[in-house]
């Protein structure tokens, strides 16, 4: 091998592969498997240091071609015996191949396109987005005031036995960015509306500020003792997307 | 509504486009310019660009993301970009992969879009979702409830698209996006908040 590659060129193993393909003139419906992998692993070896998830990735295909290889090698005689049509071993490699490339090709349309649009500009928006910007800007002390609030004003719980219910945290975060999808901002208090035990109020509570937290959701309060408004993080303005109804 | 004074409404019409952010919707001018007919006005837009295509003019309307919008013409570009101060922010390579898989399968959800790439993704789709060029669809009904997402209108007025039956039409691509027009979500699938427009 003659050409010097260095991964970071490359958007991933499947692009790598691509490159190898290409730069041999190999008919990609007819991969000379045994020469590609030793090409392939040539290259990785190249990876002076290691980015542990990068490697990760380039070297599940690595050990792909190896398979595929190891199989090719086994006589065909061998598997036969079983009614089953010899399958070519590198046919979902290929098929996995030519649909990458389709995209990759789909990208460059998209990049050409972007190019050509950025020499339109339009108007900027002036209007603050509904999406909220910045870190928390609400106190912790005022929402954990607003949420007294709320567990006042939730019923009493009843001397009843009841069995546990399995209330998880995890569960009330995935209730409240479902809802906050559907509608953002929303008032601190509408977050609680559904919630009826106290535990359901308080897991909707730590949802709230582990969302918080990981920066899923943002909370602001534009005046003391105002309303705190939910807003999710992410996500545009919503609104129409062009799409056909 | 009050007696309104007698405007031509060619006049109106480039008004609306003026002061708007965002592509203005056949509907909102109709709804505007009250008692026009859809003719009338598609024949209004047609002037207007014609009037925009004559020399000495710096705008051009198109139709863009469902809607018409003024835009500058490309040959004055240059000068534009100089006064804006900045040079436009190109989206990667990854990011435009990415993007392509979400356009042409939608709705899509990240393993999905990891296994045709062949390499993880998140950073890219935080991008794109701060982009505001992908969007959340809904939810896949299985297990782990993975998010599905789709492209947003943003996405069109980036790539100057009037609709999603406009993505170019590459080798085999049909048969991998045999609905781009009729987005097909699953049942729960998460409406948009906000209005149009």
């Amino acid at each position: 091998m003659t050409y010097r590659v260095r991964l970071e060129m490359f958007e991933g193993p499947l692009d790598l592969l691509l490159y190898l393909i290409q730069v041999n003139e190999i008919d990609i419906y007819d991969i000379p498997i045994a020469k590609i992998t030793e090409e392939y692993l040539a290259c990785l070896a190249t990876m002076q240091e290691l980015d542990l998830e990068v490697a990760g990735e380039f070297l599940v295909i690595a050990a792909t071609l190896i398979q595929i290889k190891s199989r090719m090698l086994i006589p065909a005689e061998e598997l036969e015996g079983e009614d089953l049509p010899q399958e070519d071993p590198r046919r979902e490699l290929v098929e996995r191949l030519l649909e990458y490339r389709r995209f990759k090709e789909a990208a460059l349309t998209l990049d050409e396109l972007e190019s050509r649009q950025q020499l339109f500009y339009a108007r900027l928006g002036e209007l603050l987005p509904p999406v909220a910007e910045g870190p928390l800007q609400v106190s912790l002390s005022e929402l954990l005031r607003a949420f007294a609030a709320i567990v006042q004003r939730a019923p009493q719980a009843t001397a009843l036995e009841i069995a546990p219910e399995a209330i998880t945290v995890s569960e009330r975060m995935v209730m409240v960015i479902d809802r906050l999808a559907l509608e953002s901002p929303l008032p601190f208090t509408t977050l609680f509306d559904v919630a009826g035990t106290r535990l359901m109020l308080i897991a909707t509570f730590l949802a709230l500020l582990e969302l918080l937290r990981r920066g899923l959701v943002r909370a602001r309060q534009s005046e003391p003792e105002g309303e705190i408004m939910v807003y999710r993080a992410i996500e545009g303005s919503g609104g129409d997307d062009g799409h056909p109804a | 509504m009050d007696t309104l004074p007698d405007v031509e409404p060619l006049a109106i019409l480039e008004a609306l486009l003026f002061v708007s952010e965002v592509p203005v919707t056949m509907e909102r001018i109709e709804e505007v310019l009250e008692g026009r007919s859809r003719a009338e006005i598609v024949g209004l837009i047609a002037g207007f660009q014609e009037r925009c295509r004559q020399g000495g003019r710096g705008l051009l309307l198109v139709e863009v993301a469902g809607g018409y919008r003024l835009v500058t013409k490309p040959e004055v570009a240059p000068w534009v970009q100089r006064f804006r101060g900045t040079k436009p922010a190109k989206l990667s390579k990854a990011a435009l992969e990415t993007l392509a898989i979400i356009a042409y399968k939608q709705p899509i959800t990240k393993p999905e879009i990891e296994a045709i790439r062949g390499v993880t993704i998140d950073g890219v789709l935080k991008t794109l979702v701060e982009r505001d060029l992908i969007r959340i669809l809904g939810r896949k009904p299985e297990v782990g409830r993975p998010i599905l997402y789709g492209t947003s209108r943003d996405f069109l007025e980036y790539f100057g698209f009037k609709d999603l039956s406009e993505l170019p039409t590459l080798k085999e691509i049909e048969s991998l996006a045999p609905a781009a027009a009729g987005k097909e979500t699953s049942d729960e699938a998460v409406g948009d908040a906000g209005q149009p427009g």
